[in-house]
């Protein structure tokens, strides 16, 4: 008996030890620490992230260039200069002087390894269709970088923005130190890190501009449940939460000491399979759209009327954006709509499968606010819902009706080849149709800012006359203590955490 | 049946029980024509509703759905599932656990390694493991997971019954008389052991509620619209300061069916088993 | 003592057996269906020749009793191998701790609630159809009737948000250890007492009665012993004998709430570990949390039983099966 107990306390005490190993100790009062609670990220290596967090990798990589968020325009990183003149041959010239965090040089090779990175197929690069248009890159000299593109793309720079582009150094083994020991020349540096459970950063002493970053420490949380972390925020132990839900906004508004903020919109393409039936014909399409009433989406899906956080429209392209047509708002019109659905040989009305994710969020409020106002006019959706994982990996672009989380893009003609091309890789709605994918070529190789505006004016006339798309906008909610300044998050996703400062 | 009610009278606690759990089934048999909103109609001008106002009697969620319709039709769902799981993990478990007993040996001893190896790992993790991977929550899927998650209990109780039965004289005289093996199992054994089978089946039919609204909650249970008790205790807890009829109504529904089969099982166990 | 060695001996060896089936089970399981690691990383740009590429790159084209042989071997060596969803990040470095939350907080739940549940079944008991007994059993009933997740989002309410007196979320702070932070086991462990308390005082208090009604017991109180001397000395020990197995049949129970509320409260454990794990179908990582579960689990199953043979002279271990 003795004996058992000696045994069991031995095993108890040889699985606790390394409990007792605790790191150092939480910050000093005189440092500036800045703690953040965000979801459980998936993978985090640049290239493969899939952009469930970003407060972490967005503090330890940087891009050539990042999005002023005052501006909206493009503001230099580590390429202080860029030009084009046809939108095929791009030179990029470098900061000189930035190290990474292991102490080696930022030079032209590392960008050049960056890039050719996204073709290499054991890495399994998200962007490795945007980037198979680079035909070849030049080194001249340790600070310039000439890419040659094999077609025109006016653009090209702003690709440079996706959180999939960080900079990393030719010279580190990714593929092994990648999600345990990330490394580079970001504002800060790892100092301790537990995958799945939390990370902490020191400042970067070395960091290229002496006067950021402005905070010494970020300790990041990772807690799986929104609601866990909002009331972390709510009794002081940390300062910043992402991805909050507008209910949760309504309860944080009453609370002092605490804002919640949007700083920009995610969008959900419901997608009309027009290979499907009954999507094929364009006034089921209609049908459908006239069916749905913005305001009561708007309500139910985000708590917010239709244009304070909310936004919809029938094209790809946000409201919030320069591109973006002003289109009248359909008003709901059952009769219409059984109207057209009848006349498209649907008099009794018609069956049609929704997927989305539902764990993604407003994925399941979505779906079953489409449901509900779909259904009077005819329309019974069959709701099929699967984790993220499973949706797009098993059924997303083979279904009927879909519900997917578009981020938002500063140039939406990176968007459009991609989704709404004939033949483009993520063609949910599966159209092709001459006059939309001829258009799509023109934006995309068109130098003129003016008439490519034109093509894009056009283009949403098209969608909305028979396109196979509703384009339902959602806000990005942070919530963040009023001690935290000058929190800066533009469209691309990326927090630029180091102007951050904490009072 | 007299004794059946004489015993009522000696529990009065399972009176209780028993009007609950018929008025479970009432519910989820006639529950959608009594109120007047479906589980999944939105009243959009009426979100997060205190109870009583606006005809919705126990208020509404944040997507303004009535909580009083999505309980009813709840209970559809997870009376199904329970109830099949229940029956469906009985059967398995009576059909394993009776071979398995009755020709002993080898059979046996192959059954008991495979309990083992199934009773090794818990049966909400089992389930979670499973459903998580093949990533699909149907009814169908979720109550086939389940069922067989609870098998070992079920199979070793059957077994438990049949070897207790097994040197009767009955068995051995209709083994004289040159019956099947499948004839005195199931036709001679399985009546005379009714009692302890039945109990088992309604501990299960409390456990599986309790596992399917579990599962709702990692995850990998039912998939909305299927409304789930569970689950909108889940969804709701954002606003529970807010709107705490959204998460107390649905939690005492769990909670008074869980309840009123225990009480029922307890009583079913005290009549079946203590009278013989 | 050297019949119990020969049996815990033999025991075992067929949880080895039986490891060795599951992980070849969830192996295949995972092998069968649709969706793998190439795809969830690959996410929306998985198309079918990128993911063959990935899957070359991962060693994942290899003929599944080979991946399994290799992960075998790894096992057997002490090496659980790397997480081939997080390239690089070894399995050793992030499980273990995790078993060691787990645990504590196993251990926590399991030192509240088998004394709680046993003193107030025994109480129950003793004073049959009482005032007592009716508040202790319908306690039980209703504590029983509700999932931990339930019972945890009651409690983070009451003492979490309105009273302000426990830590809603079970988060260590960085830096720091789970022992210097040991306030927030009591949330997670008290939702999974509940239910646990519930159908254990049930048990101890019909346990207790059937013994308080026994000859031996009302022969002994006839004869004019004191009630208190006869519960001490004869009842108690007779009535909490069945309790010790009733607590083992219930360990699974117990781990499966583990995960429950490790999910709730965002607590580190090896419950939300699996989690991700399964999410992301990552099999080495699955099956190595599936493995360290079932080894605890049946090694306190085993301990119980043990233990029951040891207090109970008159039951014989009979090769794990009772």
């Amino acid at each position: 008996m003795k004996r058992t107990a000696l045994i069991l306390l031995l095993l108890v005490a040889m699985v606790t030890t390394p409990l007792f190993a605790g790191g150092d100790k939480e910050a000093k009062s005189s440092e500036k620490v800045i703690r953040i609670a965000e979801q459980v990220p998936g993978l985090i290596t640049p290239g493969v992230w899939d952009g469930q967090v970003f407060s972490m990798n967005s503090s330890m990589y940087e891009y050539l260039v990042e999005i002023n968020v005052g501006t909206g325009q493009l503001d230099p990183v580590l390429a202080t200069d860029w030009s084009t003149t046809d939108g095929k041959d791009w030179t990029f010239h470098l900061r000189k002087g930035v190290k990474f965090h292991d102490g080696s040089d930022f030079t032209s090779k590392d960008v050049q390894y960056s890039l050719e990175r996204t073709q290499d197929p054991t890495i399994g690069h998200l962007k490795k269709q945007d980037f198979s248009v680079v035909q070849s890159i030049e080194t001249p000299d340790d600070y310039t970088v000439i890419i040659h593109l094999k077609e025109s793309r006016p653009t090209f720079v702003y690709q440079l923005t996706d959180y999939n582009m960080a900079m990393l150094s030719s010279e580190y083994d990714y593929a092994k130190y990648g999600e345990s020991k990330p490394m580079g020349t970001g504002p800060f540096m790892m100092s301790q890190y537990i995958p799945k459970e939390s990370i902490a950063m020191v400042k970067n002493p070395n960091y290229w501009d002496p006067a950021l970053p402005k905070l010494d420490k970020i300790l990041i949380y990772f807690v799986g449940d929104i609601d866990a972390s909002v009331s972390m925020l709510e009794a002081g132990r940390v300062d910043v939460v992402t991805f909050v839900t507008p209910v949760i906004k309504n309860r944080l508004s009453k609370i002092e000491g605490i804002s919640v903020i949007s700083p920009y919109q995610e969008q959900r393409f419901v997608a009309m399979n027009v290979d499907m039936k009954p999507w094929d014909d364009n006034r089921v399409r209609l049908a459908f759209k006239y069916a749905m009433d913005p305001q009561i989406i708007a309500k139910s899906v985000t708590q917010m009327n239709l244009g304070e956080g909310a936004q919809y429209n029938e094209t790809p392209i946000m409201n919030m954006l320069s591109e973006y047509k002003e289109l009248p708002l359909r008003q709901r019109d059952i009769p219409k709509a059984k109207a057209l659905l009848a006349e498209a040989g649907y008099p009794d009305g018609v069956s049609v499968a929704l997927y989305y994710a539902s764990d993604h969020p407003f994925g399941k409020e979505l779906a079953q606010t489409l449901k509900e106002l779909a259904l009077p006019a005819g329309f019974d959706l069959e709701l099929k819902g699967f984790t993220r994982d499973v949706y797009l990996s098993q059924y997303w672009l083979n279904v009927p009706t879909s519900i997917t989380g578009w981020g938002g893009r500063i140039d939406p003609s990176m968007l459009l080849g991609l989704a709404f091309k004939g033949g483009g890789p993520w063609n949910e709605s599966h159209l092709n149709d001459k006059r939309i994918n001829d258009l799509i070529d023109k934006i995309t190789e068109e130098i003129d800012v003016q008439t490519r505006m034109g093509y894009y004016h056009e283009l949403q006339d098209i969608f909305y006359a028979e396109g196979a798309l509703l384009n339902v906008q959602v806000p990005y909610l942070v919530a963040i203590n009023d001690r935290v300044v000058d929190y800066r998050q533009p469209l691309t996703m990326i927090p630029q955490y180091k102007y951050t400062d904490i009072r | 049946m007299k004794y059946f009610f004489y015993q009522l009278k000696k529990y009065p606690l399972a009176i209780v029980g028993i009007t609950v759990l018929l008025l479970w089934i009432v519910v989820a048999m006639f529950g959608p024509v009594l109120v007047n909103y479906t589980h999944t109609a939105m009243d959009s001008n009426h979100q997060m509703t205190a109870p009583g106002l606006y005809g919705h009697l126990l208020g509404t969620d944040n997507m303004g759905r009535d909580i009083l319709a999505r309980i009813v039709y709840g209970s559809r769902s997870i009376l199904t599932v329970a109830l099949m799981t229940s029956i469906f993990s009985t059967i398995l478990g009576v059909l394993l656990g009776f071979v398995a007993g009755y020709f002993s040996g080898k059979v046996d001893a192959a059954f008991l390694r495979a309990m083992d190896i199934l009773m090794a790992i818990p049966p909400l993790v089992l389930s979670m493991v499973v459903l998580g991977i093949l990533g699909d929550s149907s009814i169908i899927t979720l109550t086939l997971i389940v069922s067989i998650a609870f098998i070992p209990a079920t199979a070793r109780v059957s077994r438990g019954v049949l070897l207790t039965e097994k040197n009767q004289e009955y068995v051995s005289s209709a083994r004289i008389r040159g019956e099947s093996h499948l004839y005195i199992m199931f036709v001679e054994i399985l009546p005379n052991t009714t009692g302890p089978i039945i109990v088992e089946a309604t501990a299960r039919f409390a456990y599986s509620i309790m596992m399917v609204a579990s599962l709702g909650f990692l995850g990998v249970g039912l998939q909305p619209p299927t409304p789930d008790w569970g689950m909108m205790v889940i969804e709701n807890k954002s606003i529970i300061s807010q709107a705490p009829w959204a998460v107390l109504f649905p939690a005492l529904a769990i909670a008074s069916l869980v309840i009123a089969i225990s009480i029922f099982s307890d009583f079913v166990s005290k009549v079946l088993i203590h009278e013989r | 003592m050297n019949r119990t060695l020969s049996i815990i001996i033999r025991r075992l060896g067929s949880l080895l057996v039986t490891l060795a089936v599951m992980s070849l089970i969830i192996f295949m399981l995972v092998e069968i269906m649709p969706g793998d690691v190439a795809q969830m990383i690959l996410g929306q740009s998985a198309t079918d020749e990128a993911v063959h590429a990935l899957r070359e790159a991962r060693g994942l084209n290899d003929p599944v009793l080979l991946r399994y042989a290799r992960w075998v071997g790894g096992v057997v060596t002490g090496d659980l191998g790397e997480s081939i969803y997080m390239q690089g990040v070894s399995i050793n470095s992030i499980l273990w701790r995790r078993v060691g939350h787990s645990m504590i907080l196993a251990l926590t739940a399991f030192l509240i609630f088998v004394p709680l549940s046993m003193i107030f079944g025994v109480l129950a008991g003793v004073k049959e159809k009482s005032k007592t007994d009716s508040i202790i059993s319908f306690f039980g009933l209703a504590t029983m009737a509700l999932p931990e997740f339930v019972s945890g989002v009651f409690l983070i309410s009451i003492f979490g948000v309105q009273l302000k007196w426990l830590p809603i979320v079970s988060v260590i702070p960085i830096g720091e250890s789970l022992f210097s932070n040991l306030e927030i086991l009591v949330m997670p462990a008290l939702s999974v007492t509940f239910v646990m308390f519930g159908y254990i005082s049930r048990m101890q208090r019909s346990s207790m009665i059937q013994v308080m009604h026994s000859d031996y017991v009302r022969a002994a109180i006839l004869k004019g012993m004191p009630t208190r001397y006869v519960i001490f000395r004869h009842a108690l020990k007779n009535a909490l004998l069945p309790t010790i197995t009733i607590i083992g049949m219930n360990m699974g129970w117990l781990f499966g709430g583990l995960v429950v509320v490790e999910t709730l409260f965002g607590y580190p454990g090896m419950g939300s570990l699996l989690m991700t794990a399964i999410k992301t179908r990552d099999v080495p990582l699955i099956e190595a949390c599936v493995l360290l579960i079932t080894i605890i689990f049946s090694l306190s199953t085993m301990v119980t039983d043990i233990l029951y043979s040891y207090l109970n002279p008159r039951v014989r271990l009979q090769g794990g099966q009772k």
